[in-house]
């Protein structure tokens, strides 16, 4: 660009080129640029930076600070409920993984044509609508003893002595925390599958048809490969959010009786106790954890696509292999026969 | 053309402009928290120029110099209060007391602004500076008092005019006034009791589990309903430890923090260890709710008022709201906490939020600010209607505490010059969080004892080890 304007005119002033058709590109990129740079880099990289440098320190919000080095990063591996927070994690990949072959199989069964789709569609995705703090009183009120959830149970038959206190049991606690956070997500992960689905070329569907798939076969070998990108977006955004879930916990049962998550513990110890340095180191170690799992993630569907194409081409070659196979013994009868 | 395109540039240029401007903002507030010192003189903006003329030239009066009804009761100003009391600011009750206020201040007008979240959104707004001239006071650290709020007098003459004058104490000044204050008890429910057949109140912790058994075996009311899921009415319980569990107010602020083992069991139904076992053992033996996970903090008041539930553990300022809840505010009782320490039972009784003012703010501000604190606390009213212990010295208790006849009532002393933040520091370190928002140390009782997985005796165990761990960490003289 520069070789160009030099050789139109070779010398201008920079008023000049400012002035010029490759000034004002330049110009309005800058212009256009620096705008959202900034907003990310005042909100986002600044804020990040500070919390950074905080995880270096003993302080509160208000106070002396000091200089600690390292000891909150060792301090966060020493003690038990920051990891320990961790598995519960667990059952939120749990979950996730549920309410993806849930979202999964439904997006397929609603991308073929279905009575009353869009309905079906709208009520699945409005929970996702709803604030979280709100979705959060509902189930509290929802798990209450003998309140709604008991209440649909016993019309099924079961009795409320039998059934177990959603939010006291200590075993089953996590995993009714969890039911409202696939409760809530699932929706939104239906509606991008079926958007990824209805991309697919409606032609392919019917080829395959005309050569005997049935429904699961369609959806295993059109179907499947072609949202692949879409399906591995979703799972890893399933799996760093169940590394990071806060609100199911945090407003159903404030993080209490074995619930607290990393992210509750996290805000236990920043806002409560004021170790504000402590709970910066964690927020570097659990950030430290997310790139880990996406990176592990990006390797492993790297691994399972590719050998799902390999798995293509076997199949494609033992077809070929039991046509020739055919073809050989069909030959043989038929020399037989003549022979005969 | 060109004209659009210089114009549309500029507009760019003056976005990123303002774009930076607020970057610089921010770190200059940032830069407030660290070093308020040097920046006192330069966040008073928009406080300082609401008032002008009928000025009195001398500066900001004293507390007590204050005569409340004849002096400047023809000061002009306009201040702003931020406070935390969201249903009197929609019952009106504050807009009506303002108005009385009026009647012998007509030129000062009081402009409020209710918080729901105060206890963390006032902390935010004191580090902005310009938040307006009275707050109450947030939870900030003693030694900081002198650079958010104006003295308001010598601990001394304080003491002569009000009660808790040593809450917001800080090197022998007070800076702030209690709106009211609170004597800790036990709401309970008058029929509940005689139904159950509890002639006399209790005076132990045993005597109080024993008749929360009788509540338990002849009524349907719940004996002990433990709010467990709101979280901060598990903390209430920490209200008790010193001037209750041990007799002694110097206990909280000066010995807690130097005691190699504060939560032994003392074998007499008195100390922290015995507060918790109330709790503990009123869990494992059923005589709380159902389901204490899904407890509902304003369903429990009506729960408490029609009598379906027996006791509840909190703070006097809970019993104007438990009597409003329903029709039977009759029932509703308040006594002293179950704990008899050599034969007398105390009661601890506080300033709950402080008035503080502004230091920022202008002297005509400031005085009309210090004006406005002595009414609240002298003419309104105001903490009697509430149902408060009366931080007035020469006021008068509300009826709701004639069952506190005969007990000794204290409060807290303040901390030993030099180690006004120790306490803080010790329970910001152990994690205990005493009176603090400790509130999941204490649900890991009900826990523990719901389940079974700790006996009370594993807890206390290890919140030995973690203060001393602490007082360890912070280096603090332990004596035994």
């Amino acid at each position: 660009m520069a070789a160009m304007t030099q050789s139109a005119k070779p010398k201008r002033s920079f008023g000049e080129w400012l002035r010029s058709r490759d000034g004002q590109k330049v110009l309005v990129m800058i212009a256009f640029m620096i705008i959202p740079l900034l907003l990310l880099f005042v909100f986002t990289y600044l804020p990040f930076a500070e919390m950074f440098g905080f995880s270096f320190y003993n302080m509160k919000y208000n106070g002396k600070r000091t200089f600690v080095g390292l000891t909150n990063y060792i301090k966060v591996f020493q003690r038990d409920d920051c990891f320990g927070a961790l598995k519960l994690s667990l059952y939120y990949m749990g979950g996730s993984i549920v309410q993806l072959v849930l979202a999964l199989y439904l997006a397929t069964v609603l991308s073929f044509k279905v009575k009353g789709g869009s309905i079906f569609k709208g009520f699945m995705f409005f929970p996702y609508l709803i604030n979280g703090i709100a979705i959060g009183f509902i189930f509290k009120f929802f798990y209450t003893r003998g309140f709604v959830f008991d209440t649909v149970l016993q019309w099924c038959g079961f009795q409320l002595d039998n059934l177990p206190y959603w939010l006291r049991d200590q075993k089953i606690n996590n995993i009714s925390l969890v039911g409202t956070s696939v409760w809530r997500y699932f929706g939104q992960n239906m509606v991008l599958f079926i958007g990824a689905i209805m991309s697919v070329d409606a032609e392919l569907y019917e080829a395959a048809m005309l050569d005997g798939a049935n429904r699961f076969q369609q959806f295993k070998y059109i179907i499947m490969p072609s949202i692949k990108t879409i399906i591995t977006l979703n799972v890893i955004l399933s799996i760093t959010g169940s590394l990071s879930a806060f609100e199911p916990p945090y407003v159903i049962t404030s993080g209490a009786n074995g619930t607290g998550t990393y992210f509750v513990v996290m805000h236990e110890i920043a806002h409560t106790q004021q170790k504000v340095g402590l709970a910066s180191a964690m927020a570097i170690v659990l950030l430290a954890i997310i790139f880990v799992a996406t990176i592990l993630q990006k390797l492993f569907f790297k691994y399972v696509f590719k050998s799902a194409d390999d798995e293509n081409l076997n199949a494609t070659a033992r077809r070929d292999k039991k046509l020739a196979k055919y073809v050989a013994r069909k030959n043989n009868k038929l020399a037989g026969k003549a022979v005969r | 053309m060109k004209l659009r395109k210089v114009l549309a540039l500029g507009m760019a240029a003056m976005m990123t402009l303002s774009l930076v401007a607020c970057g610089n903002g921010n770190s200059s507030n940032d830069g407030a928290t660290t070093q308020q010192a040097s920046d006192t003189n330069s966040d008073n903006g928009g406080a300082t120029d609401t008032s002008d003329g009928a000025a009195p030239a001398e500066g900001v009066p004293t507390y007590s110099q204050v005569n409340v009804g004849t002096d400047y009761t023809d000061l002009t100003a306009s201040i702003k209060w931020i406070h935390h009391k969201t249903d009197r600011e929609e019952d009106g009750t504050i807009a009506n007391l303002i108005a009385e206020f009026n009647k012998v201040y007509p030129n000062i007008t009081v402009e409020t602004e209710a918080v729901t979240d105060y206890a963390e959104d006032s902390l935010l707004r004191l580090s902005t500076g310009a938040w307006g001239d009275i707050m109450f006071i947030p939870a900030i650290d003693k030694s900081e008092m002198g650079t958010y709020f104006q003295p308001l007098d010598s601990l001394a003459n304080m003491s002569k005019e009000i009660n808790f004058a040593d809450a917001y104490e800080f090197g022998g000044t007070s800076y702030g006034v209690p709106y009211m204050a609170n004597a800790q008890g036990v709401l309970y429910n008058k029929a509940v009791f005689e139904a159950a057949g509890i002639t006399e109140l209790p005076t132990t912790p045993t005597e109080f589990l024993t008749d929360l058994q009788l509540i338990k075996d002849n009524t349907d009311a719940i004996p002990l309903y433990t709010n467990y899921a709101a979280g901060w009415t598990m903390g209430a319980w920490d209200a008790y430890i010193g001037i209750v569990t041990d007799g002694d107010n110097t206990f909280m602020n000066q010995k807690f923090a130097h005691t190699a083992s504060p939560f032994e069991d003392p074998g007499d139904d008195t100390g922290i260890y015995n507060l918790y076992r109330i709790l503990y053992d009123a869990v494992a033996n059923g005589l709380i709710e159902d389901d204490y996970t899904t407890t509902d903090w304003e369903g429990c008041k009506g729960m408490l008022n029609r009598g379906e539930i027996g006791t509840m553990v909190l703070g006097s300022w809970a019993y104007a709201q438990m009597v409003e809840a329903g029709d039977h505010g009759d029932d509703v009782g308040y006594m002293p906490f179950p704990m008899t320490v050599g034969g007398t039972q105390y009661v601890a009784a506080g300033g709950d939020y402080n008035f503080g003012i502004n230091v920022n703010s202008s002297d005509d501000n400031k005085t009309a600010a210090m004006v406005f604190i002595k009414w609240m606390t002298e003419e309104s009213g105001w903490c009697y209607f509430e149902g408060g212990y009366t931080v007035d010295i020469n006021g008068e208790n509300p009826p709701m505490y004639q069952a506190f006849n005969g007990c000794t009532v204290m409060s807290d002393q303040p901390a030993l010059p030099g180690e006004e933040t120790l306490l803080d520091d010790m329970n910001s370190e152990s994690e205990l969080s005493f009176n603090a928002g400790g509130n999941s140390k204490v649900q890991r009782i009900v826990e523990a004892a719901a389940t079974g997985s700790e006996t009370l005796d594993d807890i206390m165990a290890d919140w030995t080890k973690d203060w001393n761990d602490a007082q360890a960490t912070l280096g603090v003289e332990v004596n035994n």
